[in-house]
């Protein structure tokens, strides 16, 4: 067997066994449970719609929703687990054994992109199922409103969760480069949201500085760019509300974006693990 | 070739204060014969469970080097002839024994039809074959150093590195320890083993090293160690107290002095032992 199946086929085994961690936790079950509920109770609040139409608010909350209990779930569950392995001493086990750390990590990678896709997929069925059934119901109420069929773009969530699921995994990955080298989970669950905020809200600056005239300014922005992952460009609920799908191309240079990104932290995070003490 | 060949090794660590550095392992060289069974043995805080952890790879000394068969441990490859019990053996709680086995076995390349009867005999031969599907993190403390010696023999592995493999565990699991150490002599495996508790060692290694402070201070076989000094033990069953001042001069009329009398540890033991067996027996009252 080649060394790359093997290191391949142990990250499995890795994150087979995180998932079934998880899967007994209470904090991805709670999440999962806040989320449904924020989604669902989307419709109870549905009179508070700051004047957008019903389905659009309704499909709002819940990509909104999806986008707060999935970055707590990106940031908490591989902090956790990573350290839960380092601190609590099962590292040692699986390290001792022909395991790569490079394995390791690729094995915590994975098993928290699987649960996150699982999460995604989770909530945008259940918004997808609530939001047929509101409009099956205003359908009846206003024919006239529905002549031309059905106004939500089911097909667009699906692109809309895809993309949720590759932020979030952008989002895990580098909280897990921020624990490979930490010294404790709390300062990594910290570090996480502290990268989501700086993430999400970069490509701010970089449009401020990058508009300025001075050189400096411009080579900041570019710098800011390249060092630090534009989650902001994850964010397609605003494309497929406003009426259509993204383009094929867009979303696949969007998926080339994240596995860049994953690839570079996953590896920057396997570098700081190698050196790392047991 | 050696299995294990470690030559000046030193491991420094960070203490409290920025820059300090604490020496836990200082220049030990050791090597360790294929087939050999050795005991290190030190007191807490000695560097045992350094050097072992050095020796699988888990830490990157700061001088010095380490070889596992000639060859790097901190390539995964090297690893994999070897089984390791650490000192307090920790499992993601949510898996069962069997899980646990499993996961470990599988990470060292095992697959197949016949995985899950190795795992189920591996977990049996160390006595937790009823609580297999029990979550580990219910185990009690003797029960997780079993589990720990399950998967570190799952794979059959060539090199055993054991660290305090008797700790935490009673008087029967001590024995089945004992048992399994005999086994692996008889399987001609290498052992390395680490305890604070010098009889331990005794009963079961070829050699012994003694670690103090990070330096090795003493290496030799168990019977040249015993024989320093001129020392043996003799154990005597009910020994009456007026008689201990009788013995004490009828050995110094012959040259000889009475150094300890100490309570009969060993003894208690297999009357504890066997008053255990005699309870669990069909039939058998107690004492």
């Amino acid at each position: 067997m080649s060394p790359l199946v093997r290191s391949t086929r142990q990250a499995a085994l890795i994150g087979g066994s995180l998932l079934r961690e998880c899967r007994r936790q209470r904090l991805p079950a709670l999440m999962v449970v806040g989320a449904a509920a924020f989604t669902g109770g989307a419709w109870l609040l549905r009179d508070f719609n700051f004047g957008t139409s019903e389905l659009k608010f309704l499909l709002d909350a819940g990509l909104g929703a999806q986008a707060l209990f999935g970055a707590i779930l990106a940031i908490v569950v591989p902090a956790q687990q990573f350290f839960a392995a380092v601190e609590g001493r099962t590292a040692q086990l699986v390290l001792a054994r022909p395991v790569g750390r490079e394995a390791f990590i690729a094995g915590h990678l994975g098993g928290a992109l699987v649960l996150l896709m699982g999460f995604c997929a989770l909530l945008t069925l259940l918004l997808a199922a609530m939001l047929w059934w509101r409009e099956t119901g205003l359908m009846h109420a206003y024919p006239e409103a529905f002549a031309h069929g059905r106004r939500v773009p089911y097909a667009g969530l699906a692109w809309a969760a895809l993309g949720q699921w590759l932020r979030l995994s952008v989002l895990a990955a580098l909280t897990l480069f921020v624990a490979s080298y930490a010294r404790s989970g709390v300062f990594a669950t910290l570090a996480g949201f502290g990268a989501l905020a700086a993430c999400q809200l970069q490509h701010v600056a970089r449009e401020h500085f990058g508009a300025l005239a001075s050189a400096s300014a411009r080579t900041g922005a570019w710098l800011l760019g390249a060092l630090v992952p534009d989650l902001h460009r994850f964010d397609l609920a605003d494309q497929i509300t406003a009426g259509g799908a993204p383009p094929a191309g867009a979303v696949a240079g969007l998926a080339a974006y994240a596995a860049i990104w994953l690839a570079v932290l996953g590896t920057l995070a396997a570098c700081c693990f190698w050196h790392r003490d047991l | 070739m050696n299995a294990i060949d470690v030559t000046g090794l030193t491991k420094d660590f960070a203490a409290g204060a920025p820059g300090a550095r604490v020496r836990a392992l200082d220049g030990v060289t050791l090597r360790v014969r294929e087939g050999e069974i050795v005991g290190l043995l030190g007191p807490n805080g000695s560097g045992k469970s350094t050097l072992l952890k050095l020796i699988l790879g888990l830490l990157a000394p700061t001088a010095g080097s380490c070889r596992l068969w000639g060859a790097d441990p901190r390539e995964p490859a090297t690893r994999a002839a070897v089984g390791y019990l650490p000192e307090a053996p920790a499992f993601p709680p949510a898996l069962t024994g069997f899980e646990v086995v499993r996961l470990q076995a599988r990470l060292s390349g095992m697959s197949g039809a016949g995985l899950n009867e190795r795992v189920g005999r591996a977990l049996a031969d160390v006595g937790l074959a009823a609580a297999m599907h029990q979550r580990a993190g219910g185990y009690s403390l003797g029960m997780g150093r079993r589990l720990g010696l399950a998967q570190a023999l799952v794979h059959d592995p060539r090199l055993l590195i054991l660290d305090e493999p008797a700790s935490g565990l009673d008087p029967a699991g001590e024995a089945a320890v004992g048992a399994l150490l005999q086994e692996s002599r008889a399987r001609s495996r290498t052992i390395l083993l680490s305890s604070h508790l010098p009889g331990q060692a005794a009963g079961c290694c070829d050699r012994v090293v003694l670690l103090h402070r990070g330096r090795l201070v003493l290496e030799g076989t168990v019977a040249d160690l015993a024989r320093r000094g001129g020392r043996r033990a003799l154990m005597v069953e009910a020994l009456p107290a007026a008689l201990v001042e009788d013995l004490r001069t009828w050995l110094r009329e012959r040259g000889a002095r009475l150094v300890d009398v100490a309570p009969p540890a060993a003894a208690l033991e297999r009357t504890y032992r066997e008053a255990v067996a005699a309870a669990t027996t069909p039939g058998g009252g107690g004492p």
